[in-house]
């Protein structure tokens, strides 16, 4: 597009140190269903670019979304002016960016079925069958489909004389039933938390099965009993639980921009401080994570970030030892890093790029191990599946998370269902208490695609996942 | 294209039976700066244009951000096309008609004249002013100048223009950090020395932390913290929830459900408060009591939900908690022990029927004791139930304004649950 070229020359002319434009167009398809009651079906576009001028040692941005020469010219100056105003500020700490190369490349989420080539009624009919579904149950009073695709798509080109041709998607569906019982009511949802892949997945998941499924265990769960007092207790945390846990424990506090206290005003800073690398015992020796934005139907696996690095895969805990950061071309530098992981990325056009969280997992155990034997060796504890409340400090230490559906565990056996369970942690502890971890064959993705961060604020999305793992001497216990 | 023409091509290109159709504009320009370095600096123009519209009781909606004509094609069109392949809502209703709205101030004049490089300047005083401390300081310095229009084919017809200005700084010195901001319509009232002492008086009270267990125990919850609960607990207020069991205000409207020291209200009276003078349903504002002396009056309902139950529709369009006349010196001297909570920090529903939320302390917590503070202690975790809380009210401070949309006291608490603490 000729608006990449005319930006960047206009750029350089300007005296830019480096620049970039990201011209992006997102499109998304939002369906919510409550009680076979349509209550929306919407789509949006949100159509234009933003530019980045590095100049002095800042940044400066602006976005617009008139597309016309004229336009894209004064929006280059606007961001220049602005670069030139921060630099002023920034004379005594001038930021820095890791080298990088140039790339001309065209990238695209693999998509048997794109979700936008679906007729609505396709999609309303099945949600009503869903939703129908649930409502056959006695006791299930609301049921609700919640369907979310989302198209961005990205022409990107810096002054380095990088090139790239950008088409990432995702789907995500989400069904949630709520029973009422005694003057209790308790929801049960299936929440996958959204996948880089088509309709295809949809069509596999047998979401009518699924659905039944959710509402008999809301059922259950809205006539469980709660646990007394909290006590130290074992807990068994499934893939889709485990997901949101690392997410907040171990995916924000890895950001190298929280860790150099980039988000103090707001989102937090980090425990996990430089000093820390190579050296910290974040986990116990079974404890791997990986940052992989390569993992294929991963959400944050987009080809390249908003800096024009390519997606990378490495070690962000390793034997348990904190082994490095998520980080992008301004934080890296700030460690004298040298090189920059991949990691910055923003919601719209309009949105100025943060240092997020990449696909992020903890690898399976090594020794074949199944969850029916992990629970057969657990003696008192307590299973967890799906996400529920969750709140951490905002250096990422101390947290209290629920969950969506509970069973309790005596003697290697699943005794009784639960309610309203909540269990408290705090790193390292938590990480270091884990004692076990299923095999490579119960390795399950889980997608975030609404992290929140940033002011102003930014939504990103990125995959988990894990296996079911063991955590020992965690306090659990029931709510007020 | 202009807004009124916007108006007018929609007008006349659809051919639903029904629609609405709001427009938003945001010209801003946004400055964020952390450990005494500007780290983002954004500015430009938003647009968004959404449609909502309807053949019969089939209905669609799609937003663009582009006011050319091909891109209102296409968003009449997309709706268009969504409504006929939607199936017919049981709950549809009509868009509303003319109706008479509130006449609201919510533009400020400094506000709008301010420019970035004034903004950039109050970034650099707030670095210098933490150089010259020896501390570090991160923040954002933000204004927005926004507007709001919504229209529909029965008749209704709103106009809002608004501003804002932000600035917060949270300051580090050695194992201290604390945080104030300001943030309002209007800008001129802003001083960043005073703001600044503040801040600087707020960190040199909370050098030589000390240890403290999580506990039951009398809390002053400054504006912000208080703040930050009520809007949770509005937000569990919606009366179709309500009336369909999922929330803890089930059979509770018109009886005492919380505290006689307790009122919520949305007001047009307040001068420095904005008030949006039309809901997102196109109904007027108007001076609604939600909690009165611990009375639940009222609660949010839709126009559908409202039909079927008759009551009259309601939204919460802004937050005014009055409040009294004692000082935190005083409330101090009200209970024999005690924390003074800044701000709370990543509050979350624990059990929507019970009400109940988690969260944690930020921004720095004192010890007092005997009328007096004694000393920091460290961040602590509750798991509380909002309205329950507002029974152990046992006295209110001064009111503030807290955010362009919010008027809220110092309450002096009794029992407040903690249930953990952390290690900072």
């Amino acid at each position: 597009m000729k608006y990449l070229d005319l930006a960047m020359n206009a750029a350089s002319s300007l005296g830019a140190e480096y620049a970039d434009i990201r011209i992006q167009k997102t499109t998304d398809q939002v369906i919510y269903l409550r009680n076979l009651s349509l209550k929306s079906a919407n789509t949006s576009v949100l159509n234009g670019y933003g530019i980045r001028v590095f100049f002095g040692g800042a940044w400066g941005f602006a976005h617009n979304n008139v597309f016309s020469d004229e336009a894209v010219l004064a929006t280059v100056k606007k961001a220049f002016d602005i670069a030139k105003l921060s630099a002023s500020v920034n004379k005594k700490k001038k930021l820095r960016l890791a080298p990088e190369r140039s790339y001309i490349a065209t990238c695209k989420t693999p998509v048997q079925i794109d979700p936008f080539d679906v007729p609505l009624s396709e999609k309303v009919d099945l949600m009503m069958e869903v939703n129908r579904s649930m409502l056959a149950y006695e006791g299930i009073k609301q049921a609700v489909f919640y369907l979310i695709a989302h198209k961005d798509e990205k022409l990107f080109a810096s002054t380095l004389g990088t090139r790239l041709d950008l088409t990432s998607q995702f789907i995500d569906p989400m069904i949630i039933a709520t029973a009422i019982h005694e003057g209790d009511s308790q929801s049960r949802t299936f929440d996958e938390g959204g996948r880089a892949v088509g309709w295809e997945w949809i069509q596999s998941l047998n979401l009518i099965e699924k659905a039944k499924q959710i509402a008999q265990e809301a059922l259950i769960k809205v006539k469980a009993e709660s646990l007394g007092p909290e006590t130290r207790r074992t807990l068994i945390l499934d893939p889709n639980h485990l997901g949101l846990t690392m997410h907040e424990s171990v995916g924000h506090p890895t950001e190298l921009d929280r860790v150099l206290g980039w988000e103090a005003d707001y989102a937090g800073v980090s425990f996990a401080t430089p000093e820390k690398l190579k050296s910290f015992r974040y986990g116990s020796e079974i404890v791997n994570f990986v940052g992989d934005n390569t993992l294929p139907e991963g959400l944050a696996t987009h080809g390249f970030d908003d800096d024009g690095v390519p997606g990378q895969k490495w070690h962000i805990i390793k034997d348990g030892i904190l082994s490095e950061y998520g980080s992008t071309r301004d934080t890296a530098m700030e460690i004298d890093l040298g090189y920059s992981r991949g990691c910055n990325r923003a919601t719209y056009y309009y949105d100025q790029p943060i240092n997020r969280i990449p696909n992020l997992y903890l690898l399976p155990g090594t020794k074949p191990l199944t969850p029916a034997e992990l629970i057969a060796d657990t003696e008192d504890g307590v299973y967890i599946q799906g996400r529920g409340s969750f709140s951490i400090d905002q250096h990422r230490v101390n947290f209290q998370f629920g969950g969506d559906y509970f069973w309790e565990i005596k003697n290697g056996k699943l005794i009784r269902p639960l309610k309203k369970i909540l269990y408290k942690s705090s790193n390292p502890e938590f990480w270091n208490s884990c004692d076990a971890i299923c095999d490579e064959r119960f390795w399950r993705p889980f997608g975030v695609v609404n992290c929140g961060k940033g002011q102003p604020s930014q939504s990103a999305r990125m995959t988990h996942g894990s296996a079911p793992a063991r955590f020992r001497n965690i306090r659990v216990g029931g709510s007020q | 294209m202009k807004i009124k023409d916007i108006e007018k091509y929609i007008r006349k290109h659809t051919n639903a039976d029904d629609f609405s159709c709001s427009i938003s504009e945001d010209e801003s320009h946004e400055t964020r700066f952390a450990q005494n370095s500007i780290t983002q600096h954004i500015a430009g123009p938003k647009l968004d244009i959404y449609l909502e519209l309807s053949f019969g009781e089939k209905s669609g909606s799609c937003s663009v951000n582009q006011a050319d004509e091909a891109s209102l094609d296409f968003l009449i069109k997309t709706a268009e096309d969504i409504a006929c392949l939607a199936p017919a809502d049981p709950e549809h209703m009509p868009s509303t008609g003319p109706a008479k709205l509130p006449e609201v101030q919510n533009c400020a004049e400094a506000t709008m004249k301010l420019k970035p490089k004034a903004m950039v300047e109050i970034v650099q005083k707030s670095i210098d002013k933490a150089i010259a401390m020896d501390a570090l300081v991160s923040g954002m310095c933000e204004k927005h100048l926004m507007k709001n229009w919504k229209f529909s084919k029965n008749g209704f017809e709103g106009c809002n223009e608004s501003t804002s200005f932000g600035h917060s700084m949270t300051l580090k010195k050695g194992e201290v950090e604390t945080k104030v901001s300001y943030e309002a319509k209007d800008y001129a009232p802003f001083d960043l020395d005073t703001e600044f002492a503040r801040l600087q008086a707020q960190a040199e009270a909370l050098a030589g932390m000390q240890s403290f267990e999580a506990q039951k125990i009398a809390v002053i919850l400054r504006p912000e913290a208080l703040q930050e609960l009520i809007w949770y607990l509005t937000w569990m207020m919606n009366r179709r929830q309500s009336d369909e069991g999922f929330t803890a205000f089930t059979g509770q409207l018109g009886k005492k459900f919380m505290g006689d020291k307790f009122s919520l209200y949305s007001t047009l009276k307040q001068p420095t408060i904005s008030a949006f003078p039309f809901s997102s349903e196109g109904l007027p504002s108007q001076e609604t009591a939600w909690v009165k002396n611990g009375v639940l009056k009222n609660m949010p309902v839709n126009r559908y939900w409202a039909q079927k139950v008759g009551c009259e529709p309601q939204h919460i369009f802004n937050m005014y908690i009055p409040g009294g006349k004692i000082s935190e010196e005083e409330m101090m001297k009200m209970v024999p022990r005690g924390l003074i909570i800044n701000r709370f920090w990543y509050i979350r529903t624990v059990d929507m029927k019970a009400g109940e939320l988690t969260g944690m302390t930020r921004d720095g917590v004192l010890y007092f004791e005997g009328g007096k503070v004694k000393h920091a202690v460290n961040n602590l975790r509750f798991n509380e139930i909002p309205h329950d809380m507002t029974r152990r009210i046992l006295a209110l401070g001064k009111e503030k304004l807290v955010s362009p949309a919010s008027i809220v006291p110092t309450a002096l608490v009794d029992g407040f649950n903690f249930v953990d603490k952390t290690s900072f």
